[in-house]
C-alpha cells in the first residue's frame, strides 16, 4: 500500500470536535504532525470551507486548502480523521473526514475509489466503523497505484 | 442557451477553485467512466477554463464565474459531488448521443 499518501499514523479514528471549525482544524492539525503541510495550510483549509462546504455524502467531507494556501504544502498526503459522536457540517452530519493536501493529482485515483466506495451503502459502512487503521487504508487504497 | 450533442464532446471540464478535493474526485469518477468514449476529462481552476472545452461541471456556487470564464461553453451546475443528476445527464448524453443545455 501507499505509505506516503496515506500514511498509517495519518489514520485517526476516535477524534472529537465541537463545531465544523473545531474538526478541521483537527483535520489540519494531523496534516501538520505527519510533515505534510506547515500551519499555515489550516487556516487555508478553514477559508475554502467558509467558500462552498467540502461536504461529499454519507457522512463524509473533504476538508483542504485554497490555491493561495497550496505554497503551505510540503507534500501531497492524505489523512482519515473520525468523529464518532458526528459533527453538524451546514447542516450535514460528518463522522469521517478525508483530510488533503496535494499540488499533484496523486490522490486523484483515491478519491474516484471514496466515491465509488461512498454510493455502496456497506463500504461505506465499513469506512465509518473500521477498528484497524489498516482497514481504512485498504477500504481507500484498493486500486491507488503503489 | 447553448446546446451540444453528447457524441461531439472530447472535452470535460470539472472548474473549481483550488481544485484537489470534490472536483478532482469529480473528475476521477468521470474520467472512468467517459475515458473509453474518447472524452478528455480535466479539473481547472474557475478562472482559467481551457478554451476547447465542450462542456463545463461545477458547484452551482461558481456556476455565475464559470459563465463569465467561458461564455460560450455549456455549464452544467451541481449541487453534490457523487451522485448528482447532472453529472448523470452528462454522462448519459455522451454514451447515448443525446443533447446537452447549459
Amino acid at each position: 500500500m501507499d505509505d506516503r499518501l496515506l500514511a498509517p499514523e495519518a489514520v485517526r479514528l476516535d477524534e472529537h470536535a465541537a463545531n465544523r471549525d473545531d474538526a478541521i482544524r483537527r483535520c489540519g492539525g494531523v496534516l501538520v504532525e505527519i510533515g505534510a503541510v506547515d500551519p499555515a495550510y489550516v487556516t487555508a483549509m478553514l477559508d475554502r470551507e467558509q467558500s462552498i462546504s467540502t461536504y461529499v455524502g454519507a457522512g463524509v467531507a473533504i476538508p483542504h486548502g485554497t490555491t493561495a494556501g497550496k505554497a503551505a504544502i510540503r507534500r501531497d498526503a492524505l489523512a482519515v480523521v473520525r468523529f464518532p459522536a458526528g459533527v453538524d457540517w451546514g447542516g450535514n452530519h460528518v463522522t469521517t473526514c478525508v483530510a488533503i493536501a496535494a499540488q499533484g493529482d496523486g490522490h486523484i485515483e483515491l478519491l474516484a475509489d471514496l466515491a465509488e466506495l461512498l454510493l455502496d451503502p456497506e463500504r461505506a459502512r465499513a469506512l465509518h466503523e473500521a477498528a484497524d487503521p489498516d482497514d481504512v487504508r485498504r477500504l481507500l487504497l484498493s486500486s491507488a497505484p503503489n | 442557451m447553448t446546446t451540444i450533442n453528447g457524441a461531439a464532446v472530447r472535452k470535460v471540464v470539472i472548474a473549481c477553485d483550488a481544485g484537489m478535493g470534490s472536483s478532482a474526485m469529480l473528475a476521477g469518477q468521470l474520467r472512468r467512466q467517459l475515458g473509453k468514449h474518447s472524452v478528455a476529462v480535466e479539473h481547472t481552476p474557475v478562472d482559467t477554463i481551457p478554451a476547447d472545452a465542450d462542456v463545463v461541471i461545477c458547484h452551482q456556487g461558481l456556476a455565475e464565474r464559470a459563465r463569465i470564464s467561458a461564455p460560450d461553453t455549456i455549464i452544467v451546475p451541481i449541487q453534490v459531488f457523487i451522485g448528482d443528476p447532472a453529472v448523470t445527464r452528462v454522462v448519459k448524453a455522451v454514451q447515448t448521443g443525446g443533447d446537452l443545455d447549459g
